[in-house]
C-alpha cells in the first residue's frame, strides 16, 4: 500500500492528487505504527538489517549512512529461503523526524514462515549486510485494542479488559503486559498475563484516579517478537472505602446495648465485687462489743465493765427485767421465837435469764450495813441449828441475800436505821389485811398495819422437790421489781407464787445493782439493769 | 489347501474388523502439548549447540519443507494439510533414527530419543483429530524419496533446526486448524 502511494505521488492529475491525498491519509494512520516500529527498532535492535513482521508482512530496513551524499545510491536486497533462487524486493527510504534520520527499508511481498531466510543487502552491486533469520521470531505487533478500566465496585479494585491486536493464527500466542499508576506519579506497577485479555487489579488506594496502559508480546513458544507500544493511557477510579453507616449505627448501637448491660450487672452487684476487689480487712469488733466505739479501744477499761460476757455468748436481755426472786426476812421482836425469824433464803436462780445475784446481794450489802446485820447473822445461825426449821429451810447457803423487815413495835427503834426498810414496811401488812390485787409503785399508799399484825415472810426455800407450798392466805408476797430508779411492788397471790415456784423464783422479788460483782455467785448471772 | 484358504478368510475377516471397529478416540485439541514437544525440539538444538565430541557424522537427510505461506494456507484445505504434516513427521522420524545412530554423546541421544517419542505422540493426535489420511510409509534408509515436499539437509543441526520449524508451523497450524477442535470451540 505504502509503495502504491509512493507511485501515486508521481502522477500529476488533480484527480489523482485526492487519491494521493487519501492515499497519504491512510498509510500516516497505518504509517504511525510503522514508524514508530521503525524508530523502536532502530534503537533497540543491535542487526544492520533490522527486520520485523506486521501483520503477515516482513519488513527489513537499514539506516543510511549520513556521510554518504543523499545521491540515491543502488541499494539492492534480495533474501532467498530453503535453498531456492534469491528474490529481490524493491528498496524504498522514509524520513524519520523525530530522530532525523534517514532508513532504506524493503517489504516482502510473500514471507515465508517457519523457515530460515537468507537477505542481503548490496550497494552499487557489492553486498553490505547480510542477516539469516526466521520470520516467526521477528513478530512486532501493533498494541492491544479497546483498553476499557472500570470499577468492579469493591473496595480498591478495578476492571481491566481489551481486545487482542488483528491477527489471525496468534491469538492463543500472546502474552500481555498491564501497567498502572496512580494519576501524577510516576511509580507504576507491572503485571503479566498470559492468553486471557481481562485483568483484575487488586490491592489499589480508594476513591484514587488511576492511570493503566497494556502492551503485547508473543509468548515465545512458537511465535518470538518484541514488546509492542503502550497503548494510550486510560483512566479509572477505585470506588470510595464503604463504610456502610448501617453498619457503624448497628455497631454503635450495640456497643450502648452491652455498656448499659455491664453497668446494670456492676451496680446490681457492686458490694459483692467491691468485696470481691476490695475485700474487708476482718476486725475482732464483733466478738468485742463497744471496745472500739464505747472505750475508744482502751481494753483495760472494757475489761472492767464486761467481766462476765467476754468468753460467753452473748445472751440477749430482756428490756422488761424479770423480778428477782427476793427473800425478805421479818425480823420479830427479839425475843420472840426463833422460829418465826427466817433468815436465810437462797436465791433461786432460774435456769434461763435471771436478775443477778450480785443485784440481791448488792442490795442486801446495803442493808446490811447496819449494825443489826451482825445480829441477824447470829439469829439465822441459830435457826440453822434448829432443826424444826431445818426441816423447812433444808437447804441453807452460806451466801444469802436477805431484807430484813421491822414491825412495828420495832418500829421507832429501827425506823431511824433502816431508813430503807420504810417503803416496805408499809407494804407488808398482815396476814389479816390483803392486798393482793394492788400493785404500787409508791409503797407510801399501802397503809400500814397497826402494828398488831405480824410480820412474817415465807422463806423460800430449796425444797427437795422444788415446789413452793404456798404457806396460806395469810401471807401476802410481794414481787419487788427494781428498775433502778424506782422500784415497783406488785403483790402476788399464792397461786403465782407456786407457778413461780416452779421457775424457782422468789416470792419477793428484789433487785438491787449495786455492787454485784461482790457475791461470789452459785451460778452464771447476766448483768440487768 | 482348504484349511489355509480358510484360515486366511479368517485372518481377512480379523483385519477387515480390526480395521473398522477401531474405536474413535477423544480429539486431542489442546495446544499446550504441541508447545510441549516444541520446548523439547528447542532444548535438543540447545544440547546440539553445545556438543563437543560424539555429536553426529555428517550425514545427508531428507526431511519436510517447513515454510508456510499464510496467504497460500488460507486457501488449502485440512486435509491437504493433514498429508502434508503426516508425511513430514515420517520424514522427521526416520531421519532422527538414523542421526541416533550415529551420536554417542548421551545428553544429545537422549534428547533425540525424546524428539522421535514425541514425533510419534504427534501421529496419535493426529489419529485422535482424524487427520490421519495417509499412512506412514517405510523408506529404504538410502533411497531418495521423489516427492516435491522435502528438501536435504546435511547436519544434524540443520536438521534439528528443521524439525523445531516443522513443528512450530505446519503441525501447529494444522492442529489449530482441525475441523474436530473447531466444532468443539464454536
Amino acid at each position: 500500500m505504502y509503495l502504491l502511494c509512493k507511485w501515486m505521488t508521481k502522477m500529476r492529475s488533480n484527480r489523482l492528487k485526492i487519491v494521493f491525498m487519501l492515499c497519504l491519509a491512510f498509510v500516516t494512520t497505518g504509517g504511525q505504527h510503522f514508524e514508530s516500529k521503525v524508530a523502536q527498532l532502530l534503537q533497540d535492535e543491535t542487526e544492520h538489517i533490522k527486520c520485523f513482521v506486521e501483520g503477515k508482512d516482513l519488513t527489513c530496513f537499514w539506516e543510511e549512512e549520513e556521510e554518504r551524499n543523499h545521491i540515491h545510491d543502488q541499494y539492492t536486497f534480495t533474501y532467498s529461503y530453503e535453498k531456492k533462487n534469491k528474490m529481490a524486493c524493491a528498496v524504498s527510504s522514509l524520513y524519520l523526524l523525530a530522530s532525523n534520520k534517514t532508513i532504506l527499508f524493503c517489504k516482502l511481498p510473500k514471507t515465508p514462515f517457519f523457515t530460515t531466510l537468507d537477505v542481503q543487502v548490496l550497494r552499487d552491486g557489492r553486498m553490505l549486510y547480510t542477516r539469516s533469520l526466521n520470520a516467526e521470531n521477528v513478530l512486532f505487533l501493533d498494541p492491544p485494542r479497546n483498553l476499557t478500566v472500570m470499577s468492579s465496585g469493591k473496595e480498591g479494585q478495578l476492571n481491566v479488559s481489551w481486545l487482542p491486536p488483528l491477527l489471525k493464527y496468534m491469538d492463543d500466542s500472546m502474552i500481555y503486559e498491564v501497567r498502572y499508576a496512580v494519576d501524577g506519579s510516576n511509580m507504576g506497577k507491572v503485571e503479566v498475563i498470559k492468553v486471557s485479555t481481562r485483568l483484575v487489579l487488586l490491592g489499589l488506594q480508594s476513591n484514587t484516579r488511576y492511570k493503566v496502559w497494556v502492551r503485547v508480546k508473543p509468548d515465545g513458544v512458537a511465535y518470538k517478537g518484541y514488546w509492542s507500544a503502550w497503548t494510550e493511557p486510560v483512566f479509572g477510579v477505585t470506588p470510595p472505602s464503604d463504610v456502610d453507616p448501617l453498619i457503624v449505627l448497628l455497631v454503635i448501637f450495640i456497643g450502648l446495648i452491652l455498656c448499659l448491660l455491664s453497668l446494670t450487672v456492676i451496680l446490681s452487684h457492686h458490694k459483692f465485687l467491691l468485696k470481691k476487689l476490695w475485700p474487708d480487712i476482718p476486725t475482732p469488733e464483733h466478738k468485742f462489743p463497744g471496745l472500739f466505739t464505747v472505750y475508744k479501744g482502751d481494753f483495760k477499761e472494757w475489761m472492767s465493765h464486761n467481766n462476765g460476757s467476754m468468753w460467753g455468748r452473748s445472751v440477749p436481755v430482756y428490756t422488761e427485767e424479770l423480778p428477782s426472786p427476793l427473800e425478805v426476812l421479818s425480823e420479830v421482836s427479839l425475843t420472840s421465837h426463833g422460829t418465826s425469824q427466817r433468815e436465810e433464803r437462797k436465791p433461786v436462780e432460774e435456769d434461763e435469764e435471771k436478775e443477778s445475784e450480785r443485784s440481791d446481794s448488792g442490795l442486801t450489802d446495803r442493808w446490811r450495813d447496819p449494825p443489826h446485820a451482825h445480829w441477824l447473822m447470829e439469829q439465822l445461825r441459830a435457826l440453822q441449828e434448829n432443826p424444826e426449821s431445818r426441816s423447812q429451810s433444808s437447804l441453807l447457803q452460806s451466801h444469802d441475800t436477805y431484807v430484813t423487815l421491822n414491825q412495828g413495835d420495832n418500829e421507832q427503834q429501827v425506823d431511824d436505821v433502816f431508813e430503807e426498810t420504810l417503803p416496805l414496811q408499809t407494804l407488808f401488812t398482815t396476814a389479816g389485811t390483803s392486798s393482793l390485787g394492788t400493785s404500787h409503785s409508791d409503797l407510801g399508799s399501802l397503809q400500814q398495819s397497826s402494828g398488831s399484825g405480824r410480820l412474817s415472810s415465807q422463806s423460800s426455800f430449796e425444797y427437795p422437790n422444788h415446789t413452793w407450798p404456798p404457806k396460806g392466805p395469810g401471807y401476802a408476797y410481794m414481787a419487788v421489781a427494781d428498775s433502778g430508779v424506782s422500784m415497783d411492788y406488785s403483790p402476788m397471790s399464792s397461786s403465782r407464787i407456786a407457778e413461780l415456784g416452779k421457775h424457782r423464783m422468789y416470792t419477793n422479788d428484789y433487785k438491787n445493782e449495786i455492787f454485784p460483782h461482790k457475791w461470789p455467785l452459785s451460778g452464771q448471772y447476766i448483768k440487768s439493769g | 489347501m482348504q484349511t489355509f484358504t480358510g484360515l486366511v478368510s479368517v485372518l481377512l475377516v480379523f483385519l477387515w474388523l480390526g480395521g473398522n471397529l477401531v474405536s474413535p478416540l477423544r480429539p486431542i485439541c489442546d495446544l499446550r502439548v504441541l508447545d510441549h514437544f516444541v520446548r523439547e525440539a528447542r532444548d535438543s538444538e540447545v544440547i546440539m549447540r553445545g556438543c563437543r565430541g560424539g555429536c553426529g557424522a555428517m550425514k545427508s537427510y531428507f526431511v519436510p519443507l517447513t515454510s508456510v505461506d499464510f496467504a497460500v494456507l488460507e486457501h488449502m484445505d485440512v486435509n491437504g494439510q493433514a498429508v502434508e504434516v503426516q508425511t513430514g513427521l515420517s520424514l522427521l522420524d526416520q531421519a532422527l533414527s538414523n542421526a541416533m545412530k550415529t551420536v554417542s554423546n548421551s545428553p544429545l541421544a537422549n534428547a533425540l530419543d525424546n524428539n522421535i517419542s514425541n514425533i510419534h505422540s504427534l501421529g496419535q493426535i493426529l489419529h485422535s483429530l482424524d487427520l490421519q489420511q495417509a499412512r506412514s510409509t517405510v523408506l529404504p534408509d538410502d533411497s531418495a524419496p521423489a516427492s516435491t515436499q522435502t528438501q536435504e539437509v546435511s547436519s544434524l543441526p540443520e536438521l534439528l533446526q528443521v524439525q523445531s520449524s516443522f513443528l512450530r508451523g505446519k503441525v501447529r497450524l494444522l492442529l489449530s486448524a482441525a475441523p474436530a477442535c473447531q466444532r468443539q470451540n464454536s
